[in-house]
């Protein structure tokens, strides 16, 4: 189902992302709170999500600069946590050969884990046009950053995002673009192979490394699957 | 101080998202390279749902997320649609958490 124009494209971006976007509006504003109620100023925390504009690694940063952890610690921690965005990259890279190397540079300050995942759906089933992407991935940065800031303003007013079952609304958009883009056998395969091995990481406690390690090696059944 | 954590934890985000896209590769890469490539997206995004489903809140999960995740897959699966497995994961996690 080739898309006709970009202006379809960002219309059918809103309307499968918004489950996406609604959540990151919940998420950002448990970012804005939590983060105020550990002690940065609204400027830091406002500052955090405009430049670095990722959810983990802005919980993480919250926790270490709270416990007064050394600076190249919490670098270190911010890009360890963001690794899996190489692999992301990587990935998507191909669909934006055609722009210049500012676009590419641009498109790559954007990249979430929800934007590659709501693109990489689109792209599977012939999605040419890159304003899903665009369009996507700027309105979670604009959301994010409005969120940001009203959880700074309501500080401890909003209770747990994990009632009701909002946070897991994420979680089934990607499950559903994985099953949406399986089509052999072998894609079953590497896709409960990457998330048993992700999630087992994660329960021995190691969650920074799990999705960039089982991310990484699932493919490798690709390459040595017979077809 | 907080400062620089947050200027250099921000250029330590855009490196590892930028960097794939700054580098060009000419020619075509070899079969085991693309075939890697190819699946990697999706292994990416399964990766990404493991810990969620298996682990939620750092801690093993009490069966509700698992439960909820297979019934999003059947759900996509006959429907073809993303809108109805997200809500009926979503409705089908917020209850059964409250078992």
């Amino acid at each position: 189902m080739p898309l006709a124009t970009d202006g379809d494209a960002a219309r059918l971006a809103m309307g499968e992302g918004w489950p996406v976007l609604g959540t990151t509006l919940v998420v950002g504003t448990t970012f804005g709170v939590v983060a105020k109620q550990a002690g940065l100023e609204p400027i830091e925390i406002a500052s955090m999500s405009l430049l670095i504009f990722a959810g983990a690694s802005q919980f993480a940063m919250v926790q270490l600069l709270a416990q007064a952890a050394p600076v190249p610690v919490v670098i270190a921690s911010v890009l360890f946590i963001n690794l899996r965005h190489l692999l992301m990259a990587t990935s998507l890279r191909p669909h934006f050969r055609r722009l210049p190397i500012a676009g590419r540079l641009l498109a790559a300050f954007f990249l979430t884990d929800e934007s590659f995942a709501m693109a990489t759906g689109d792209f599977r089933r012939g999605g040419r046009s890159l304003a899903y992407y665009v369009t996507f991935a700027v309105s979670l940065y604009v959301l994010w950053n409005v969120a940001t800031l009203g959880g700074i303003v309501l500080g401890g007013a909003i209770g747990d995002p994990r009632r009701f079952g909002i946070d897991f609304a994420i979680t089934a958009t990607f499950i559903g673009i994985v099953v949406l883009a399986i089509r052999r056998p072998a894609d079953i395969v590497i896709a409960l192979g990457a998330a048993l091995v992700a999630g087992g990481l994660a329960l021995a406690g190691a969650s920074t490394i799990a999705v960039i390690t089982a991310g990484a090696l699932a493919p490798l059944i690709a390459v040595f699957a017979r077809r | 101080m907080i400062w620089i954590a947050i200027f250099g934890s921000a250029v330590a985000t855009f490196l590892v998202r930028s960097l794939p896209f700054a580098v060009t590769i000419r020619g075509r890469l070899p079969g085991g390279a693309s075939r890697y490539l190819e699946a990697l997206p999706v292994a990416i995004i399964a990766a990404l749902v493991g810990p969620a489903v298996v682990a939620p809140a750092s801690a093993l999960t009490h069966g509700a997320e698992p439960l909820a995740a297979a019934l999003v897959i059947a759900t996509v699966a006959w429907r073809r649609s993303l809108l109805a497995g997200v809500i009926v994961g979503v409705v089908a996690v917020a209850l059964l958490r409250m078992i």
